[in-house]
């Protein structure tokens, strides 16, 4: 399951971007498409334990 | 190779690393990601003096893709306005199983080149690109069943180390191909005197591109020309041009890397040269 923090969005502040790109909601950005794979859950990769933003957000 | 060679004139083969797989249009929208982005990209370094490019795919959101289809479309580009470039298509991810990292390989045609990370590399605060000497050997035994050529990627000295292990499992033609890469985590050190021990320690006959992250790309690059090196620059390893501006493009990369080579009297390969330099084919 996707990390809640994560949307997509075109634009954000002083960015917009042709096609909606994963932002975090934690740490109000957009992020690195290789960490939009850590946001996704993609292959064995877990925002829950791989994550900073995430740990921080959650306290952890 | 060494200084011996930079006074011999023998030519420099300057690789663009167009796209990469980590950052991406947030941290510079010149930054191309598309397949006609990519191919426009590779163009106008081929112009600049560029005769390899580096090329990692992503999808249209710019989140990294690993399907041979998107490799084939991006190679389609390129051939399209560069033919005689050298393609190199990229094998590293952090996260990905080794079937993922096969698929660039599997291209119509290959690739001439690909990329072989050595070992790990830290990402980020809980992440580890692993990079296994099982998954180094299961992405180059398909790179030799298939004529690529690998390009060993050495993040430390450590990695070094691993190369004369892995070149006791692995039989590679000649000349082995290196890229010794400076920077922070867990790269070498960006020291002159540390990039002096690595090229004097790389096995014997063996090539190597420099590759200085961020701010240490022109002066990495610059000592890798001087020490009869080859140089790889690009926006997947350096978004600046200089200090707070944001580098227009890639080719603005070969270009300025270009002038240097030409400033010190190293001339630089055209893409035949460095089939010829690097034994392609």
């Amino acid at each position: 399951m996707a990390c809640p923090y994560l949307e997509y969005r075109a634009a954000a502040a002083e960015q917009s971007f042709d096609t909606e790109r994963a932002y975090c909601t934690a740490v109000d950005a957009f992020v690195q498409p290789m960490r939009a794979d850590v946001c996704n859950d993609r292959y064995a990769l877990d925002h829950e334990t791989d994550c900073e933003f995430y740990r921080e957000a959650e306290g952890l | 190779m060494s200084y011996r060679a930079f006074l011999d004139g023998e030519p420099a083969v300057v690789t663009a690393a167009l796209t990469g797989g980590v950052h991406g249009k947030e941290a510079n929208p010149n930054l191309p990601e598309t397949p006609e982005e990519i191919g426009e990209a590779a163009a106008a370094c081929r112009e600049a003096g560029a005769s390899i490019v580096h090329v990692h795919a992503r999808q249209d959101n710019g989140e990294r893709s690993f399907s041979t289809e998107r490799f084939q479309e991006i190679d389609d580009e390129i051939r399209a306005r560069a033919p005689d470039l050298v393609i190199q298509h990229s094998t590293g991810a952090t996260g990905a199983p080794d079937e993922q990292r096969l698929q660039p390989l599997r291209t119509d045609p290959a690739p001439e080149m690909a990329s072989l990370d050595m070992g790990p590399v830290n990402r980020y605060h809980h992440l580890t690109s692993e990079n296994t000497r099982g998954t180094v050997d299961t992405l180059y035994d398909e790179m030799r069943e298939r004529g690529i050529k690998p390009e060993l990627e050495l993040f430390n000295g450590g990695q070094v180390t691993e190369t004369y292990q892995f070149l006791e499992r692995r039989d590679l033609v000649d000349p082995v191909h290196t890229t010794l890469i400076f920077g922070s985590g867990s790269l070498t050190r960006p020291t002159p005197e540390n990039f002096l021990a690595l090229i004097h320690d790389l096995p014997e006959g063996a090539t190597f591109n420099t590759l200085g992250f961020g701010p240490h790309q022109l002066p990495f690059a610059t000592m890798g020309l001087l020490f009869g090196g080859h140089v790889r620059v690009g926006l997947e390893d350096n978004v600046y041009y200089r200090r707070g501006e944001l580098a227009e493009s890639n080719a603005q990369l070969v270009e300025r890397v270009v002038d240097v080579a030409e400033t010190l009297g190293r001339p630089i390969a055209t893409p035949d040269e460095a089939r010829a330099v690097l034994n392609l084919g």
